[in-house]
């Protein structure tokens, strides 16, 4: 086994622990921190795929810009225990049986995969995360898609605009 | 790509006409005549080409079938200006801003039309639903208006998670965002190999079924719709009347141009092999949405709730398309965006004039007002798919279509039935506004009493709806000249 294996295989145990952490812990503000350490874990595995730009770019956006938003919205609707709503028997029930539903969908189709077994992750290899390669293929390729979501921010500023502003 | 362009510039100029221009009536007039560029850039579109020569690299494909689709698309939401601009200024105090939203939605509108990317298909998708929650959310005063918004939201949000999640198993399985991808299936009917589960990857059939799910809950079938009757009742009546319209056949538009570029990895003899039967869950979300809109139709007081639910059981007729994936079912999804949205935006411009949107509200209707209550009987009667209106050949489209694939005649049956119990609820207000008389004499069903030009109009497009069932032809003949 390789260093890149180990280290892949450490990576991995990491995301899938912070992740089940984040649905698992009882305090909102100590699922946020998981979810950055699932953040570090996911950066880790960009690194490993040689796509250097998305991995920093994970982090500065995800786990610095967007947690604080959310330890800050979680902090001002200051969650606690005893503030949670109660949640009926039959609520909970049906939130098992359609996450259940959902669960058997994915793990049927991965059990009739052919493809994938006894393989994991190409490692080490490709060069599209790279700043240069991926800077070209935006302003060509991609350029279509990249204008186009300019109107998507548009319309999102001229919303919170609209809903924002007080009404005369 | 004229259109989306100029959709964007459009809501940009709408925009900057609110700090500029202080004249409220004006925004309506600078609306208008913004649509009639789009459409004529449009349609010089579908004969010379486009205005703007860019290299997309295939991730939009300008086909007569997405440019014939726009150009639908700009006329209702046209005849949906000039129909409702008088309420959509009543709303609140931001008249041009609604405006651009709307250029905004018809611009996601028509990237949806001509997408032929997963990643234009999810842009699309958020450019058309970002907007809708602001608008839902417009009445900041009224709680329902806020709760629905902010209902619509979360649970829109979810969705295009879900969405996404899809794309990027369909990206891990095939490496590309490409919409067609040419799978052994293809080749096979060419005597080549036939395809095995080895050339599929696990991961597209998975994503596949994550982008259908999703995209179910953005035309609301069931069990996908559970947001919709909370939001088409909150949103005001004008917003409902677009979101119900125009911005559901284009989430139709886009998940029939998605099925019909994966027929062959979806087709009968693929699913075999792996085991997933695509065309029984097309099925069984039909008939659940058939089901469900129908049903719970029938038991509603409340005529924008009746509508709400109606429109669920319309998208089930809208499904039999995505079941059939031929040609007839590309011509019936047109037809019926036609037939559905012109009579929509009729039945919600009546609507959201009334004092009371019960259908007791509408008792008498026939009496104070005979235009509108004939205009909103044709309204209603091609929504519930009478012969003599544009409704009836949209469903007949549907269900021949269905007839073509062969061996599935049980579910024209349910259909059928289905249609019949629409008429159920469709005529109870067709009831009260003949057969009732309102209970207070002196005043009127409506706020105020229409102008002669609404009542013009209204009724013009009651006679468009009854010519394009007489000769629908007429609306087809476009698509191939």
């Amino acid at each position: 086994m390789s260093a890149t294996e180990i280290i892949f295989w450490i990576l991995s145990v990491l995301a899938l622990v912070s992740g089940l952490m984040v649905i698992f812990s009882k305090n909102p503000v100590y699922s946020v921190l998981w979810l950055i350490s699932l953040f570090f874990a996911i950066s880790g595995h960009y690194i490993l795929m040689n796509a250097q730009f998305l991995a920093i770019v994970n982090i500065i956006v995800y786990a610095g810009a967007i947690m604080v938003l959310f330890l800050f919205v979680i902090m001002l609707m200051n969650l606690s225990a005893t503030a949670e709503p109660k949640k009926k028997v039959w609520m909970k029930f049906t939130g098992v049986i359609s996450g259940g539903l959902l669960l058997w969908i994915l793990l049927s189709v991965v059990r009739s995969s052919i493809d994938m077994r006894g393989k994991i992750a190409e490692v080490k290899t490709g060069d599209i995360g790279l700043v240069e390669n991926l800077g070209k293929v935006l302003f060509t390729e991609y350029a279509v898609p990249f204008e186009i979501c300019s109107v998507l921010f548009l319309s999102a500023m001229v919303g919170a605009v609209v809903i924002g502003k007080k009404e005369e | 790509m004229n259109a989306i362009i100029l959709s964007a510039v459009l809501g940009v100029v709408m925009m900057f006409s609110s700090v500029l221009v202080s004249n409220q009536k004006a925004y309506k007039g600078i609306a208008l005549v913004g649509l009639l560029i789009i459409l004529i850039a449009n349609i010089n579109e579908t004969y010379n080409g486009p205005i703007f020569e860019i290299n997309t690299y295939n991730m939009l494909a300008f086909d007569g079938f997405s440019l014939f689709f726009n150009t639908i698309a700009i006329v209702c939401t046209g005849v949906y200006f000039i129909l409702t601009s008088k309420q959509i200024e009543k709303v609140g105090g931001h008249t041009a801003e609604y405006f651009t939203l709307i250029f905004f939605v018809l611009c996601g509108a028509t990237i949806l039309s001509a997408y032929n990317n997963l990643l234009m298909l999810f842009i699309g998708i958020e450019i058309l639903t970002i907007p809708l929650y602001i608008l839902t959310g417009s009445k900041k005063k009224d709680l329902k208006s806020n709760e629905a918004a902010l209902k619509y939201f979360l649970m829109g949000s979810f969705s295009t998670g879900l969405m996404l999640m899809g794309i990027a198993l369909i990206y891990g399985g095939t490496g590309t965002f490409a919409l067609e991808k040419i799978i052994p299936a293809a080749a096979s009917a060419q005597g080549a190999p036939a395809v095995t589960a080895q050339t599929l990857s696990f991961l597209e059939v998975g994503g596949m079924l994550l982008v259908t799910f999703s995209l179910a809950f953005k035309v609301s079938a069931a069990p996908f719709h559970f947001w919709l009757p909370d939001v088409y009742y909150g949103a005001p009546s004008v917003f409902t009347s677009f979101m119900a319209s125009v911005v559901k056949a284009a989430a139709f538009v886009a998940f029939l141009k998605l099925f019909i570029a994966r027929a062959a990895g979806t087709s009968v003899d693929v699913s075999k092999i792996i085991g997933v039967d695509w065309k029984m869950i097309v099925a069984i979300l039909i008939i659940c949405t058939l089901l469900v809109g129908n049903i719970s139709a029938v038991r509603q007081q409340n005529v924008k709730r009746m509508l709400a639910y109606s429109s669920i059981a319309q998208a089930g007729f809208m499904l039999f398309a995505i079941f059939s994936l031929n040609e007839m079912a590309k011509e019936g999804i047109l037809l019926y965006a036609v037939a559905y949205s012109l009579a929509t935006i009729g039945i919600f411009a009546i609507l959201s004039r009334m004092k009371d949107y019960t259908f007791a509200g509408y008792n008498g209707l026939a009496k104070s007002n005979p235009a509108l209550a004939f205009a909103n009987t044709v309204f209603l009667l091609s929504l519930a798919g009478i012969p003599l209106t544009a409704g009836f050949f949209a469903k007949y489209y549907m269900l021949a279509s269905v007839m073509q694939t062969g061996h599935y005649m049980w579910l024209v049956i349910v259909g059928v039935l289905f249609a019949a119990v629409s008429a159920d609820y469709y005529f109870r207000v067709i009831q009260s506004m003949y057969f009732k008389n309102s209970e207070s004499e002196n005043e009127g069903q409506l706020e105020e009493n229409p102008s002669n030009i609404f009542k013009i109009t209204v009724v013009a497009l009651a006679i468009v709806i009854i010519l394009v069932g007489v000769f629908p032809n007429s609306v087809l003949y476009w698509l191939y000249n």
